[in-house]
Parts: C-alpha cells; sequence; structure tokens
C-alpha cells in the first residue's frame, strides 16, 4: 500500500474548496452590497427580499392579544415557549429515569448536577439541597430565554394586531417585566429565607433603631454619653444603607439582565442590517455565551445572596460570601 | 409615569411573569430536581451500598485466606507429627522384630548345639560299647582257636575289618 495522499485542504479535495470558497465570498460580497454601507456606496439595486429593511427599536413588548384585562405582549409568549420547551424535555427525560443513564439522560443530569454542585459549594451541603430548585429554575429559565430566541425564525414571525405588525416572539429577557419579575422572585427568595433561618431578627439589619432609643432612655435616667448617642444613629444609617443596597441589588438585577440581552437582540438586528449574511453568526456565537454567562451571574448572585441572608450574623462566612459575590460579578462582566 | 411605560413596565405583565416563573418552579420540580434527586441519592446509595459490600467480601475473603492458611498450617504440622510417629512406630518395631529374630536365633543355636552335643555324646557311647564288644568278641575268638601267629594276625584283620564296617553302618 502507498502513503495515503494528502488531499486538498481541511478534509476536502480542491476543486470542493475552491467551489465553498467562492461561494463562502459571494455570500459576503453580496452582503456587504446589499448592507447599508454597500447601498450607500454603490447603490445596486436588489430584489427586495435582500435588502434589510432599517430595524425598529421598542424598548417596550407590543401587546399581542389581551387576557381579561392582561395584556399578553410577545416575551410573554416567548416566556411560555420556554416553560412549555423546559417542561416537556424534562418530562421526556424524567419520564424512564434509568440509574445507568443514556445520552441525553447524561446531558441533563451533567447540567443540572453541576448547578446543584455548584449550590452545594456555596451554600453548604444541606442549604444548598434547599436552595437548587429556585436557583437551578432561574439559571434555565434565562438561559433558555437566551438560547431559544437566537434560534431562527424565532423573532421573525409577525402577527397583525392592533392595526399593526409585531414579532409573535421576542427574546422574554429583553422585556424589563420579565428581569424584573425574576428579580422578585429572587428577592422574595432571598428575605424569605433570611426570615426563616434567623428570626425575625433577621430585620435588624435594616431597622436597627435598638442602640438609639437606649441611649435616648439614657439621657432620662441621667447618664448622657453623647458616643452611645452617636455610634446610635449610625446603626439607623447603616440599616438605611443596607436598604439601598438591598434596592440596588434588585435594580441591578433587573438592568444587567435586561441590558445585556436587548444589547444582543440590537446587536443582531444591527449586524443584519449594516453587513446581512455574513457577520451574523459571530454575534450568534457571542449571544449563546452572554446568554449563559447571563443566567450563572443571575443564579449565582441569588444564591450568594440567599446563603448571605441564612449566615448573616456570621462575620467570617459573610466576607467569604462578598468575595465570592466579587468573582461572580467578575465573570459576569 | 411616563417614563417607566416608556421601557415598558407594566403591572400587569409583570404579574403575569412571575406567575410565569413560579409555573416553572413548580412543574420543574416535579418533572426534573424531584426525580433528578431521587435518582442521584439512589445512585450514590448504590455507590455507597456496592462499595461496602465490597469492603465487606474483601475483609471476608481476606479472614477466609486467614482461616485457610492456619487450617493448612495446622494440617501440615499434622501430617508431619504423624509422619514422624510412624517412622517412630516403624522403628520400634523393626528392633523389636530384630530383637526377637536375635533371641529366636540364639535359642535356636544353643538348642543345636546342645543336640549336637547329645548327639556327640551318644556316637562315644555307642563307639564304646561296639568297641568292647568287638574286643570281647576278639577275645573269644582267640581263646576258641588258640592259632598260631599266623592265624593270630589274620583272625585280627578280621575282627578289624568287621569293625570297620560295623563303624560304618
Amino acid at each position: 500500500m502507498a502513503e495515503p495522499k494528502k488531499r486538498g485542504l481541511l478534509g476536502c479535495s480542491f476543486p470542493v474548496l475552491i467551489v465553498v470558497a467562492v461561494i463562502v465570498l459571494a455570500i459576503v460580497v453580496i452582503g456587504f452590497l446589499s448592507g447599508s454601507i454597500g447601498q450607500a456606496m454603490f447603490h445596486i439595486d436588489f430584489p427586495s427580499w435582500l435588502v434589510v429593511e432599517k430595524p425598529a427599536i421598542h424598548l417596550a413588548a407590543p401587546e399581542i392579544f389581551n387576557v381579561f384585562g392582561i395584556p399578553i405582549t410577545n416575551t410573554i409568549l416567548a416566556g411560555w415557549v420556554t416553560v412549555i420547551f423546559l417542561v416537556l424535555f424534562s418530562w421526556l427525560i424524567t419520564r424512564r429515569m434509568k440509574l445507568v443513564p443514556g445520552r441525553l439522560q447524561s446531558v441533563f443530569e451533567f447540567l443540572l448536577g453541576w448547578i446543584y454542585n455548584f449550590c452545594e459549594s456555596v451554600a453548604g451541603r444541606e442549604n444548598g439541597r434547599k436552595f437548587f430548585p429556585v436557583v437551578c429554575t432561574i439559571f434555565l429559565f434565562v438561559a433558555f430565554n437566551a438560547w431559544l430566541s437566537l434560534i431562527p425564525g424565532f423573532g421573525s414571525i409577525l402577527i397583525n394586531s392592533h392595526g399593526s405588525e409585531h414579532e409573535l416572539l421576542r427574546g422574554a429577557n429583553t422585556d424589563l417585566n420579565t428581569t424584573l419579575a425574576v428579580a422578585f422572585v429572587s428577592f422574595v427568595f432571598v428575605v424569605y429565607n433570611g426570615l426563616k433561618s434567623i428570626g425575625i431578627s433577621w430585620l435588624k439589619q435594616y431597622f436597627n433603631f435598638g442602640p438609639l432609643f437606649r441611649s435616648i432612655g439614657g439621657i432620662f435616667k441621667g447618664k448622657l454619653n453623647f458616643m452611645d448617642i452617636f455610634s446610635g444613629i449610625v446603626n439607623v444609617a447603616v440599616g438605611l444603607l443596607e436598604w439601598l443596597s438591598l434596592f440596588i441589588r434588585n435594580v441591578s438585577f433587573t438592568f444587567r439582565l435586561f441590558g445585556n440581552m436587548t444589547a444582543g437582540e440590537i446587536l443582531v438586528l444591527i449586524a443584519a442590517f449594516i453587513f446581512p449574511l455574513a457577520v451574523n453568526w459571530v454575534v450568534y456565537i457571542l449571544e449563546l455565551f452572554v446568554g449563559f454567562i447571563q443566567a450563572l451571574v443571575f443564579a449565582g448572585l441569588t444564591l450568594v445572596f440567599v446563603t448571605m441572608a441564612v449566615s448573616s450574623h456570621e462575620a467570617e462566612s459573610h466576607k467569604d460570601l462578598k468575595n465570592s459575590e466579587k468573582e461572580v460579578l467578575k465573570e459576569g462582566i | 409615569m411616563g417614563g417607566i411605560s416608556e421601557l415598558g413596565i407594566n403591572w400587569g405583565v409583570l404579574v403575569t411573569q412571575v406567575v410565569t416563573f413560579v409555573i416553572l418552579l413548580v412543574l420543574l420540580r416535579v418533572f426534573a430536581y424531584k426525580p433528578l434527586m431521587r435518582m442521584m441519592d439512589e445512585r450514590s446509595k448504590r455507590v455507597k451500598d456496592s462499595v461496602e459490600q465490597a469492603e465487606a467480601v474483601k475483609e471476608q475473603s481476606a479472614k477466609a485466606e486467614e482461616e485457610l492458611k492456619k487450617q493448612l498450617e495446622q494440617a501440615s504440622r499434622e501430617g508431619q507429627e504423624r509422619i514422624t510417629r510412624a517412622v517412630k512406630a516403624g522403628e520400634e518395631v523393626k528392633q523389636k522384630a530384630e530383637e526377637e529374630a536375635k533371641r529366636e536365633t540364639e535359642k535356636l543355636i544353643v538348642k543345636a548345639r546342645s543336640e549336637i552335643r547329645q548327639e556327640r555324646d551318644a556316637a562315644i557311647t555307642e563307639v564304646r560299647r561296639e568297641f568292647a564288644d568287638l574286643t570281647v568278641l576278639a577275645a573269644g575268638k582267640v581263646i576258641e582257636k588258640s592259632l598260631d601267629k599266623e592265624e593270630h594276625r589274620e583272625l585280627i584283620d578280621k575282627v578289624l575289618e568287621e569293625s570297620s564296617t560295623l563303624k560304618k553302618e
């Protein structure tokens, strides 16, 4: 047997490679010429289906129809698509769980097991198990909202409602209502667990009037101590700062996800407008990654906050968690 | 409120999304997390069980091996002992047999010797008696015939010949 000849490049023979290169080049050239820059430079007439319209960007999601006075927007529909997809997918897999997993079950178990281990490593064994469902749901909901909206055709089905044309589906993360809703769930989750594990004294970090009242009471007993009054006022101010941080946390939750996702959507639109056909796949890879990171940040921060809430009086772990919070944020940015 | 509604925040949509999320949470809990947890727990339990079992089997086999070793050792020791004992017994038997044989031989020799002696004594006695008879006979013959010297000689020869034939018998 003679030594097998090396054929062409990239596993293709040369003629095939040349054909592929020509097609790619043609796509790039047509894309460039039909995009806005090419149009502005050369004014070549293309059939109308090749020319991308100027994208119109709405921050507010348009209402598609109305149920009992509740507006159903296209982002709500997209959220429902995600819900149906996730539930159907997990039902199909867990319907016949096997001790020795098949291929699909392995993937499923790998993903969820990974999140589970993440919960355990941050919150400890017992708490990790308790927090896992909510954290995992946040991760899955955010991630699949982002990824499903990348499926071709997702945003291009148009429907006529209220006299104007709208997309039937739009990535649920690009609606502030969705991100605010998830942030709200996360907030309720944190507060609930804080109150449940530490009790009413958990609220002391937000309403710390005790020392101030005690020192004021001291005045009537004839013991006037300015230091006590001062530190009491500082405690109250710290409580106010905690309130502020709680508020900002949720706002940042909401707007980080909304901003990242909306920016991604706009980036896809703009890339399609300026340089159609050729550039979007790069943006798509970027968006897949961004969706994953945002889901991880949202779920991870929720996990960190809830862990902080259930252990808020242990200064040591508090410090550690502050660090892990920073790490999660760094990853997200 | 103009600013917020520009961003698209709407109470109805917000509540709907919260409800959607909660529904997703509940459904996933039923369809994903619970079965998964059960499966993972069962698997870890299985693994733990099988590891424990393997450990137990290992221990048991080690114990059995030791037992076997001990038994083998004992058996070999016993066998050795038995062989030693048998050899010793054989030795004893041999010695005894030898002694017996020696004694028997000696007895036989003694008996043979005494028999020989008896035989010899008997023979001597016989010869004596014969000789006396012969002498008497010879004397009788001498008296009966009173012969000359020549005849005398002849007579003695005759007697001697007769006696020798007698002795031979």
